[in-house]
């Protein structure tokens, strides 16, 4: 029976003083009795309006259904009818956006904690050994998928459980895209993605990392070998400042300042053969979760004073609640209402300080959050010896250089129609590649989407 | 996939040959471009350019310097490398210039005039002239590793005099220069001396091509650390170089972040002289 006196309830967590010393997992996961109890707070509406809000409609009430009633096999199958990475989007979906949001729950009191559902239901399969059993009828075609990504790996699981030959080619030397090299270990730990490649292999996808589209193997040619191509590229390539001070040494773009500490294990440096360099006062530019990750790694790697340089307000900032809460409670600073005018140098070219300028909240602007508008005269000096830019990225140039007859909008990402299918014959896109900087669960649901159309389109021949 | 050694040896000064198996790569390898290396499971990316590339596998020249590459030359049981990954970058042009000169003083800038030599004086119309300079005899590679014998032009400098023309090769280019005999003028290999090739090219209005080697982490455009300025313009340069026009190039700021992590390296070489693993 539901019962909504029960208060939503709380996730262990390592605790900050604990947390700010090491890359483990901060979040711990519900127990079996904390996830039950949770599960009992969902009332079953019979309009769920938290479907609507879940990109990939999982069918949030009957999964929660089962695990209150204590079958957690149940309530994973029904999850991955859905998700086919539900331990991952557990962890690093915006759910107070999407689901959480929409919970009828939320209205009164608290909403239900469907993330941290999903997540206790996948982690309980990644335990207990469970798995899909699938039967795979086999297809002579094949497909190549482009990109390691969610959006890459959602679309060849579903390819292959269509019965394609499936290969996935991944440019570095790790899959998972930006689960990999981006999100840091102590938000989603590598061994939850290398799991996830791992049964991508088990599935019989033919994963080739260290192979780059357009330049180990040209286009035309991986087009040539295999009857339809799937590009997942991503949208990795670093924005920056445009202002005075971007060539001093300490100022990274937080694509730099994650790939060298989560990919490259710089965190274990020497061990590991990457160095970074993150002073004691650092300034991390943006609000986002990739702001607020590089933050997080800059406390973890030992800096005393880590600022987050904002020129919104908390309210507006389009990071994951959850992990602007657990940045603030590390000791990381948010810095309201200042935009950066430039970054000042040592004698000897390092960063000594940064000019920054008050802002204010004007009428709202497109996407609907009020514009900043720089105060005249404001400016400022900040002292700090690392600067990490962390302003969202724009798509992989790499691979779009290579193929300028792949058609793409003003903004550098590949054009698709509704089916997800790019100018060329055969070839479909989804995820970053196509949307800039989205989310994990749109590009999951992309390479779901793109799967559908190329099964179409493989067997019912052009489109 | 691991990636088998097939050479590795000395081939003068702290300079020595690595060749390995990597037929998708070797077929593929153009002037211009370079390969990634990852040498140990918990390897760095290091960026390498490409001496030669025939049946199936490439060679590189290397240099020992911090632990990379002192441990992968200390390391004899060491058969394989963990990732060979490219060709990487934009290759040049191939095509007929007149006079096409390549220089270089430097491990890296030796491989590539090698392949430069190689590949350019085969095309039609091409007259190709290579020049390297060494800082003395000791250091001077065998003569199998030099472009000498690939071009159709040659000058080996030493610093000191020891062999060949005394001198770096800025002076012996002077003189080409004034001759008018350059038609272009690639170069690879130290970077201070690079500058110097730009600030002597530039009044002759001769178009002028580098590597360049800023720092790089991923190596596939999404980093950043490879950044340079081309005419105050931002290039990265793993994918919109490593070669660029030099008189455009801000060297001062390619010379300042080269050193960035100066530090970081000497106790990466302290950790590897404690797990002897680097000699
Ligand atoms: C630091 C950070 C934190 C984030 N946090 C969150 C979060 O908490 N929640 C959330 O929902 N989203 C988050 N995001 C966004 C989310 O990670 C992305 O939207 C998502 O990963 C996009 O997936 P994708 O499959 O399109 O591409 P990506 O994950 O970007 O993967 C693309 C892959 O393609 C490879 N590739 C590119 N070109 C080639 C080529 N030519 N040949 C071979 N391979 C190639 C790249 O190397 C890369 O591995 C975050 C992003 C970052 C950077
Ligand atoms: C396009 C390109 C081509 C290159 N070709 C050659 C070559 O043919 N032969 C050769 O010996 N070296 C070459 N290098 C440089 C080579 O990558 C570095 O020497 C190597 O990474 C050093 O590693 P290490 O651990 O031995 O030394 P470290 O102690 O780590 O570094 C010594 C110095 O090497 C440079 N360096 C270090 N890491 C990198 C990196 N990731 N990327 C670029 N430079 C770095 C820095 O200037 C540093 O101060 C090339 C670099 C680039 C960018
Ligand atoms: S090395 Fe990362 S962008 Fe060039």
């Amino acid at each position: 029976m539901p019962n909504i006196h029960i208060p939503r309830q709380e996730m262990p967590k390592q605790a900050p003083e604990d947390r700010r010393d090491n890359f483990n997992e901060v979040a711990l996961g519900f127990t079996a009795e904390l996830a039950q109890k949770e599960a009992q707070r969902c009332i079953q509406c019979k309009k769920p309006f938290c479907i609507d809000g879940c990109p990939v409609e999982i069918d949030i009430p009957a999964f929660i259904k089962f695990i209150s009633e204590g079958d957690f096999e149940g309530a994973l199958k029904k999850v991955r009818e859905e998700n086919l990475l539900p331990g991952i989007c557990g962890r690093v979906c915006p759910q107070e956006q999407q689901c959480e949001i929409q919970c009828v729950l939320g209205k009164k009191q608290e909403p239900v904690a469907i993330g941290r559902l999903e997540r206790f239901v996948a982690d309980w399969g990644k335990q207990t050994g469970f798995d899909d059993e699938f039967h795979i009828e086999e297809k002579k075609k094949s497909v190549a998928v482009v990109g390691s990504g969610p959006a890459s790996i959602s679309c060849a699981i579903d390819l292959r459980r269509f019965g394609y030959q499936v290969t996935l080619f991944e440019a570095l030397h790790k899959a998972g895209g930006v689960l990999q090299y981006g999100i840091p270990e102590f938000r989603l730990p590598k061994k939850i993605v290398d799991f996830e490649i791992n049964n991508l292999d088990e599935l019989g996808v033919d994963v080739k990392i260290n192979t780059v589209i357009g330049q180990h193997v040209e286009f035309d040619e991986l087009r040539g070998f295999f009857d339809a191509v799937f590009l997942g590229t991503g949208a990795g390539a670093p924005l920056f400042l445009n202002i005075e001070g971007e060539k001093l040494k300490g100022l990274y773009s937080a694509n730099e300042f994650l790939i060298r500490t989560n990919l490259m294990k710089a965190y274990k440096f020497p061990e590991y053969d990457t160095p970074i360099i993150c002073g004691n006062k650092v300034g991390v530019i943006g609000a986002g979760n990739v702001a607020m990750d590089a933050a997080r790694c800059a406390v973890r790697l030992g800096a005393d004073e880590v600022y987050i340089l904002y020129r919104r307000t908390k309210k507006q900032a389009p990071a994951r609640l959850e992990e602007l809460e657990n940045a603030l409670e590390e000791g990381v600073i948010l810095k309201e209402l200042v935009n950066p005018v430039r970054v000042l140098g040592t004698d000897d070219g390092w960063v000594r300080a940064i000019e920054l300028i008050m802002m204010e909240l004007g009428e709202p602007d497109s996407s609907g959050r009020a514009r900043p508008i720089p105060i005249e005269n404001s400016e400022f000096e900040m002292e700090l010896d690392t600067v990490v830019v962390a302003l969202g990225t724009k798509p992989n140039r790499l691979f779009l250089n290579k193929v300028p007859e792949l058609e793409t909008t003003p903004w550098g990402t590949i054009q698709v129609d509704e089916r997800l299918k790019t100018n060329m014959e055969g070839v479909y896109a989804g995820g970053d590649a196509v949307r800039g900087n989205a989310t994990v669960i749109l590009a999951l649901g992309d390479g779901r989407t793109a799967a559908r159309s190329i099964h179409a389109y493989l067997q019912n021949g052009k489109h | 996939m691991k990636y088998n050694i097939t050479q590795k040896k000395d081939i003068g000064g702290t300079d020595y040959l690595l060749e390995v198996e990597a037929p998708q790569v070797a077929e593929r390898i153009r002037p211009g471009n370079f390969v990634v290396l990852i040498t140990v499971p918990n390897g760095e990316r290091i960026p390498m350019s490409v001496q030669k590339a025939e049946d199936g596998k490439i060679a590189m020249f290397v240099k020992k310097l911090g632990k990379t590459s002192r441990a992968l030359d200390a390391c004899g049981e060491c058969t394989t490398l963990e990732a060979v990954v490219g060709p990487m970058g934009k290759p040049v042009e191939l095509k007929k210039f007149g006079n096409v000169v390549f220089v270089s003083d430097l491990v890296c800038g030796h491989a590539e005039n090698y392949l430069f030599s190689q590949v350019f004086s085969k095309i039609e119309g091409n007259h190709m002239i290579s020049m390297q300079t060494f800082p003395t005899k000791d250091e001077i590679y065998p003569e199998e590793y030099l472009a000498k014998g690939l071009c159709d032009e040659y000058y080996l400098t030493t610093k000191d005099g020891s062999v060949g023309l005394k001198g770096h090769y800025l002076e012996k280019l002077k003189e080409l220069l004034d001759e008018g005999r350059c038609d272009i003028i690639f170069g690879g290999g130290d970077i201070p001396s690079l500058h110097e090739l730009a600030k002597l090219t530039r009044p002759y209005e001769v178009p002028t091509i580098v590597t360049v080697r800023q720092i790089m982490v991923d190596a596939t455009g999404m980093c950043g650390s490879c950044r340079v300025f081309v005419s105050g313009e931002m290039k990265l340069s793993c994918i919109d170089g490593p070669m660029f026009d030099a008189t455009k190039l801000d060297f001062e700021d390619i010379i300042s972040r080269l050193g960035m992590f100066k530090e970081a390296e000497a106790k990466a070489m302290e950790w590897c002289k404690q797990q002897q693993e680097c000699k």
